[in-house]
């Protein structure tokens, strides 16, 4: 993996990082993803026996509840804002977006 | 002065009834260790400033007799459980200043039954890591050797129970996180069944692995600590109502050892004999041992390290520097992100985000994260058929012995390693525990991992408690 791999990767997770530890990861991400590699080892062995995904959703089912306000309005706000880096009439505060 | 070292639960217990004893004297003798060892150990990171309120709590219950097996018990917390008004931080950065605003599931079930949290206690990063040297707030030492890592990534739950500064301990597992560190202090630790424990009010790492459990000093203490914090929990959408759970059956006393996986190489030949001891001691002991050919295990690890950084990639994308955690400046918002994940999170973490990341995106997503679902749903399969023969299967709990400090930090594989024999349980979402089974010569702790169908944790603790006596 190049270093401008890592870069991109990096600026989707939105982690600023040194060129040199970009480095250092992509050295390792080598060795890493063909250890992981191993899986496809797998379908080949397994011959056509290891199940497309939609035999797997069958044991997984969603689990609902009602729409409904499970406390009452601002109950939480204080408690919850006081742990916000900055808030403005109980509301986030950030910076320019654009 | 208490006996620390020699308390159980149900010792305990009987102590606080009888009045040898009452818990603000027990908490205080508990107390006297952690002042005289933390400082070396580095096991809790904080202790908490309620503890004798908790304890007075704790007493009023065995007053007007509401007191249960775990009521005036002192409790470490791994530091990604939530506790009402106390710092949770995940040993990272980026949560140093994090005040819990709710309590944790766990923390909720064993305060109603009045047990005491003395504090919390360090860990990996986020959980990410086999010796507890991911923290951002230092190495925990194993107190059986001090220049030994004490397993990770509950090492500081563990640490806290192995100096006798606590009775027993929580942990998180989510390859290995009890058990490795359980095996490398000698004591019991059990990952229970996927959906046995809520995970409501637990920091993430990779939820469709992560479960909370016990250490105990033996297997009863750690069943006792099980049976508090099990449940459903209408919080936690994967938390399986108890309906629906397996009964316990008569056990056919016949238990599977995967030979071929074991041979795959890598394990220490010290401990590949000490298992071979273990097996014997269970024959003498009225079980049957034999050889069963699970083919797809050891892609266990290989599918592990594709779907927990998918989860952890995503699971840690709320830590944005806005809502809550470190909060770094800048002139845009994008930067704000950037400079405070960047800031915030230590190397390991790093790493396995961008490594996440990369494995869900696009043009790879089908050659890994997909591959490895259709993977581990195999590997459950195999695992399913094999319990229809056998009650457990067993292997050591680690491939290595509890190693010293930097000795594996710069070679990502072969600390991924640690988890080999564990993480196959977290694979298939069945349940496992790790007991001691002897020291070697340098007097370093072996452990025996064995594993259960789904929901049959009592086969665990039955085996568990016949091969207790036997060690």
């Amino acid at each position: 993996m190049q270093l401008e791999d890592i870069k991109k990767l990096a600026n989707l997770a939105r982690i600023d990082m040194s060129d040199q530890e970009m480095i250092d990861i992509a050295k390792d991400f080598d060795s890493i993803l063909a250890y992981v590699g191993q899986v496809q080892e797998v379908s080949k062995i397994n011959g056509g026996n290891s199940s497309d995904s939609s035999t797997l959703d069958h044991q997984l089912q969603n689990i609902m509840r009602d729409d409904v306000a499970s406390n009452q309005s601002g109950q939480y706000t204080e408690k919850i804002l006081r742990q916000a880096p900055a808030t403005e009439d109980g509301f986030l505060k950030v910076k320019q977006i654009l | 002065m208490i006996d620390l070292k020699n308390l159980t639960i149900s010792n305990t217990h009987s102590s606080l009834l009888n009045g040898d004893f009452t818990v603000t004297e027990l908490i205080k003798e508990y107390l006297a260790v952690i002042a005289e060892k933390n400082s070396s150990i580095n096991a809790y990171l904080e202790i908490y400033d309620d503890i004798f309120e908790q304890a007075k709590q704790a007493e009023e219950m065995f007053q007007n007799g509401t007191a249960t097996l775990m009521t005036g018990i002192p409790v470490a917390l791994k530091d990604n459980m939530l506790n009402e008004g106390h710092i949770a931080s995940a040993s990272s950065l980026v949560l140093k200043n994090h005040v819990a605003t709710y309590d944790s599931f766990v923390v909720k079930q064993l305060k109603n039954q009045g047990a005491v949290f003395l504090g919390r206690t360090n860990m990996d990063e986020f959980a990410m890591g086999s010796s507890t040297e991911t923290s951002a707030y230092g190495n925990t030492k194993n107190p059986l050797d001090e220049s030994r890592v004490p397993g990770g990534s509950s090492g500081g739950s563990v640490a806290a129970l192995a100096m006798n500064g606590t009775l027993v301990a929580l942990g998180s597992d989510t390859g290995g996180s009890i058990r490795q560190p359980a095996a490398f202090c000698g004591l019991v630790g059990l990952k229970p069944t996927y959906g046995a424990v809520s995970r409501s009010g637990i920091i993430s790492m990779g939820s469709s692995l992560d479960q909370v459990g016990p250490f105990g000093k033996n297997v009863t203490d750690t069943e006792i600590l099980f049976k508090a914090i099990n449940g459903y929990d209408e919080m936690d959408s994967t938390s399986v109502k108890l309906n629906d759970r397996a009964d316990a059956k008569p056990l056919k006393k016949k238990i599977g050892v995967p030979k071929s996986f074991l041979q795959g190489g890598g394990m220490e030949p010290e401990i590949l004999k000490n298992f071979e001891e273990s097996c014997k001691k269970l024959e003498n002991a009225g079980y049957e041992i034999i050889d069963i050919s699970l083919p797809l295990i050891k892609y266990s690890l290989a599918v592990y390290y594709i779907i927990s950084p998918a989860e952890v990639s995503s699971n840690l994308a709320r830590y944005d520097g806005i809502r809550y955690g470190l909060h770094e400046e800048a002139d845009k918002l994008f930067e704000v992100y950037t400079k405070s994940r960047g800031k915030g999170f230590g190397k390991e973490v790093r790493r396995r985000i961008l490594l996440g990341t990369y494995i869900l995106s696009h043009g790879y997503y089908d050659a890994y994260y997909n591959t490895a679902i259709k993977v581990r749903h195999a590997i459950k399969e195999e695992l399913k058929t094999a319990f229809m023969e056998v009650d457990a299967i067993i292997t050591p709990t680690s491939p290595f012995m509890p190693f010293k400090f930097g000795e594996k930090s710069d070679d990502p594989i072969g600390m991924y390693l640690s988890d080999l024999f564990s993480v196959p349980a977290n694979i298939a979402d069945i349940p496992a525990i790790s007991i001691p089974s002897g020291k070697n010569s340098e007097g370093l702790p072996f452990g025996l991992h064995i594993m259960a169908p789904i929901f049959r944790e009592d086969i665990l603790f039955a085996i568990g408690k016949d091969f207790e006596k036997l060690v």
